[in-house]
């Protein structure tokens, strides 16, 4: 199975469940931004958890199939067609060569990126232990218009999968983070902590696979900023100017500035799907729910 | 005082103390590969960075507690007496010339000292790697003598050439590709740092010895350097 892109969109990149292992070397984790909707795509095609998967953020991709192929689609609601007629996303579907799949941009308030999982997953180059491309650090490349996109498997057995809708995210419902305290969260007082929690902040457009920034009434006298350290994935960075900024996939291994605490990694996926503008809250959440949330949910998907 | 925090729902970070130094660094380096080989299995990323080491592991496997506490018995019962001897050092030629130092105009100014200097203090300092990060095989380099101590640009310049050598405060380094920053450029490398060449990865490692040679543009020219 392999497909042709013909448009590639505001930006579009292959990305796997990410790079681990070398971020002492300054190897950032990448991987898709919005887990729960990737792993769907690979599990109603019975894929490998880690199997690559196409990332579009903000639409406007087109793709030739070149074979028959067995694809899901599933995150954001893009207007995905097939051959100019609306495909179901959350569900199998069989296409075949010279079909061509065409999305459009976001609706105002929903979710901005979509996945499409191929039986086997794309098999790009892997770079460092991994597909994710990562265009900040220059490990592989955003897709193009002429790249082919060549699947590991070729055969396939055809299962109606679809996610079930009570499971199917609602991208525009009101965001609320949970996090937990981590890191420095000690060294702010119980007014820093307040400013967070008693707030709704609202996303900044110069958010991306590296950061969210949020806008908000400023945390008065952050603390100041600190030896670099390790920065997990979710951390909450408040900058000098007092304002947050919540790390993701993209993220630099280090930094300096202060952590109040660390959102929760499946909240993070839903964040990743959030238009500027949209409006986050804040909620303290218990290390033991946050673990078994995440274990559940690695356990369905058959993440290690 | 050794202290374990939370990271993430699957992270803890351990500070081993407040103020980075050679000394500390080799205690890191020391528990970091000690804890790599009891929870080898268990660790998918150990960031050591300054005072610091960030420790992710395998939620599948192990709860928060469980690993914190296995942490805590190996660190506990496992005191740092060695010192690693490390006699290999990182050389790396860098031509100290306005062409390529973008600053270093700015840069003898502030200072007030004479290129010659400069290049001395930069060059005849052996520097440790005290955390990798801000991008591949970016390798901060402490630490730098108090002359030559300036801080950030005020505001960061949007390109910066790969190979530039910067100063920043008590720390210097080396870009390995082009990109924004706010560091003090004196001179330039003409070595490939990029992942181009994917050995460069692996290149710097926390607790590493690093050391600047000078050279005239000749040889700057030789081993491939652009002007």
């Amino acid at each position: 199975m392999s497909f042709r892109v013909i448009k590639s969109g505001f930006m579009s990149t292959i990305q796997d469940a990410g790079r681990f292992g070398l971020a002492h070397y300054g190897v950032s984790q990448s991987g898709v931004a919005d887990e729960q909707a990737a792993s769907w795509a690979n599990h109603l095609l019975a894929n490998h958890f880690n199997a690559a998967v196409i990332e579009i953020t903000l639409g406007h991709f087109e793709c030739v199939a070149l074979d028959d192929a067995d694809i899901v689609i599933t995150g954001a609601d893009l207007n995905f067609t097939l051959n100019g007629k609306r495909i179901a996303m959350w569900q199998q579907s069989h296409i075949v060569k010279g079909d061509k799949i065409h999305c459009s941009g976001p609706q105002k308030g929903q979710g901005i990126r979509a996945y499409i999982a191929v039986k086997g997953g794309f098999n790009t180059e892997s770079l460092f232990n991994s597909r994710s491309v990562n265009v900040r650090e220059h490990i592989g490349q955003a897709l193009h218009e002429g790249d082919i996109l060549d699947s590991v498997v070729t055969m396939s057995k055809r299962l109606k999968r679809s996610t079930p809708t009570f499971f199917r995210p609602d991208y525009s419902a009101p965001l609320v983070l949970r996090f937990m305290p981590s890191y420095q969260y000690d060294f702010f007082t119980p007014q820093q902590v307040d400013t967070l929690l008693n707030q709704t902040y609202l996303m900044h457009s110069a958010s991306d696979r590296t950061g969210c920034r949020l806008d908000g009434q400023a945390v008065a006298e952050v603390p100041p900023n600190m030896i670099s350290e390790g920065i997990a994935y979710g951390s909450i960075e408040v900058t000098t100017a007092g304002q947050p900024i919540i790390l993701l996939k993209d993220r630099p291994t280090i930094g300096g500035y202060p952590k109040i605490g660390t959102v929760f990694s499946l909240d993070l996926a839903k964040l990743a799907q959030r238009q500027p503008g949209i409006e986050i809250t804040f909620k303290l959440m218990m290390l033991d729910e946050a673990q078994r949330l995440r274990q559940q949910f690695n356990t369905f998907f058959g993440i290690k | 005082m050794i202290e374990i925090k939370l990271a993430a729902e699957n992270a803890i970070i351990i500070y081993f103390g407040q103020q980075s130094s050679d000394e500390l660094l080799d205690e890191i380096a020391f528990y970091n590969a000690l804890l790599k080989q009891e929870l080898g299995e268990l660790i998918v990323d150990a960031v050591p960075s300054y005072t610091s080491l960030l420790l992710s592991y395998r939620l599948d496997k192990i709860s928060h507690q469980a690993f914190s506490t296995r942490v805590e018995q190996i660190i506990t019962t496992n005191t740092w007496i060695i010192k690693l001897t490390r006699t290999d050092v990182i050389d790396i030629p860098v031509l100290y010339d306005t062409d390529v130092g973008l600053d270093l105009a700015f840069f003898l100014d502030c200072t007030g000292l004479d290129l010659k200097t400069v290049i001395q203090l930069h060059s005849e300092h052996k520097y440790r790697v005290h955390a990798v990060g801000f991008s591949p095989a970016f390798a901060f380099l402490g630490t730098v003598d108090s002359r030559l101590r300036m801080p950030r640009l005020a505001t960061p310049r949007v390109n910066i050439p790969a190979g530039s050598v910067g100063i920043a405060d008590n720390q210097t380094a080396v870009y390995p590709v082009d990109s924004a920053g706010g560091w003090q450029i004196i001179g330039r490398t003409p070595m490939d740092l990029s992942l181009a060449n994917p050995d460069n990865l692996t290149l710097f490692q926390v607790g590493d010895t690093v050391r600047f040679r000078s050279i005239q543009h000749a040889e700057y020219l030789a081993l491939g350097g652009q002007l």
